[in-house]
């Protein structure tokens, strides 16, 4: 068999543990960056999903409550579907939630410190999902010793936050970067100590509660990734 | 009774903003999809989380769903499940005793059982048979109860590496059947 071959059964057998959700959380994520740049695994993912899903055909429907079509329409569309709501709920938040919102603020502000002029990003990340719903471009600036982020497709859904995440090679957990703002773009600035993780790293951004991950590890799902590349 | 192709076209408005589509969407497929949560996580509290974020996830990315190539169901179901065994993974890492886990009845029939009396078997239990019998019931179980490696590790009491060796092994024959 040549190498070619052995590649392909590896990603035949890679896919298909994604598809079962076998992997953990690193791998998922190293095989979602490949999978936002590599069509054929795209194609082979799709074919296992396509496989294994004629197994939930024995999964018997059952009615959700009644109530919780409202509810996702509240968190979805901001409190039009239901009478008697707060000033305050208009946005989806309880009064935890505007707290959490505005330790969130206080976080971003710490970020979004703006600094000197790039003299040329170092370092450069794609994060995308994988159908590209979100796509955030990442450069770090070694003299701001800070990370220009740039949303260009997507954002957060009303009353959740995204936050940023980096994976230094070989880690086993992602280290928090903070929750990115509102704003389309947005300055990170890296600890001394991480800046030599952003080499060979992925960076990858997680659906979270208002203020960020209460957990340090994310909670949610990991919308998009992308890996650092050296320029 | 919503056709593939009434579902297809629901996603494709979804896609574009329309509520009223989303809501008649949510009609036609959210007791499958609810199915498909209690069937990985067992609870339904939880269950209910899960198909909630499911929802969310399916107004944000329908605008994509055109372009990915799937069918409409394998899409939904495929984005829920994955979702619920999120969740689950979540639990499972937070509990510290997993015998002390809220759990209702399984109503459904087991898959073996179900996919005995289905008088049109599909490719994949077809398929699944030219394993041998426990590594059949390994993939179903990751599938269906949403088991990771660890789990199977110890369900079938073997090191998590010779678990995931066979699994690979095993996988790689499923698509060699399924690709025939």
């Amino acid at each position: 068999m040549t190498q070619t071959d052995d590649r392909k059964r590896d990603d035949i057998a890679l896919a298909g543990e994604y598809a079962l959700h076998l992997m953990d959380a690193r791998e998922r994520a190293g095989f979602e960056a490949r999978l936002a740049d590599e069509p054929d695994l795209r194609r082979l993912l799709r074919e296992w999903d396509e496989g294994f899903v004629t197994l939930a055909d024995d999964i018997e429907p059952v009615e959700p409550p009644r109530a919780l079509k409202g509810q996702i329409r509240d968190r979805l569309f901001g409190g039009t579907t239901s009478a008697a709501k707060s000033r305050f709920s208009l946005f989806g938040l309880s009064g935890a939630g505007l707290a959490a919102l505005a330790f969130a603020v206080v976080a971003l502000v710490v970020l979004s410190i703006t600094m000197l002029t790039p003299t040329g990003p170092l370092y450069v990340a794609e994060i995308t999902a994988e159908d590209r719903s979100l796509v955030v471009q990442a450069s770090y600036d070694a003299d701001a010793e800070a990370l220009t982020v740039e949303r260009l497709a997507g954002g957060a859904v009303p009353g959740r936050v995204l936050e940023l995440w980096l994976i230094a090679e070989g880690a086993d957990a992602p280290v928090s970067l903070g929750v990115l703002p509102e704003d389309a773009q947005a300055r990170v600035v890296i600890p001394g100590s991480l800046v030599a993780a952003l080499r060979g790293g992925t960076l990858a951004i997680s659906d979270e509660p208002p203020g960020g991950s209460p957990t340090g590890l994310p909670t949610g799902a990991v919308l998009a990734v992308g890996a650092i590349t050296t320029l | 009774m919503t056709t593939i192709e009434d579902i297809e076209n629901l996603i494709a408005r979804v896609g574009l903003g329309d509520r009223n589509s989303f809501s008649l969407l949510y009609d036609a497929t959210s007791a499958k999809l609810f199915g498909v949560c209690l069937r990985i996580l067992n609870n339904r509290a939880e269950a209910e989380d899960a198909l909630q974020e499911a929802y969310v996830r399916i107004w944000q990315k329908a605008d994509s769903y055109s372009a990915n190539g799937y069918s409409p169901m394998t899409w939904l179901i495929t984005l829920t499940r994955n979702l619920a065994i999120d969740k689950l993974r979540a639990r499972k890492a937070s509990a510290a005793d997993i015998d002390n886990m809220p759990e209702i009845a399984d109503s459904g029939p087991t898959p073996e059982a179900a996919a005995v009396a289905a008088s049109e078997r599909a490719q994949i239990d077809t398929c699944l048979d030219e394993l041998e019998a426990d590594r059949a019931e390994a993939v179903r179980g990751a599938y269906l109860e949403g088991d990771s490696y660890q789990d199977l590790a110890d369900r079938y009491g073997v090191p998590l590496n010779t678990m995931r060796t066979w699994l690979r092994r095993s996988l790689l024959k499923l698509k060699d059947c399924l690709s025939r």
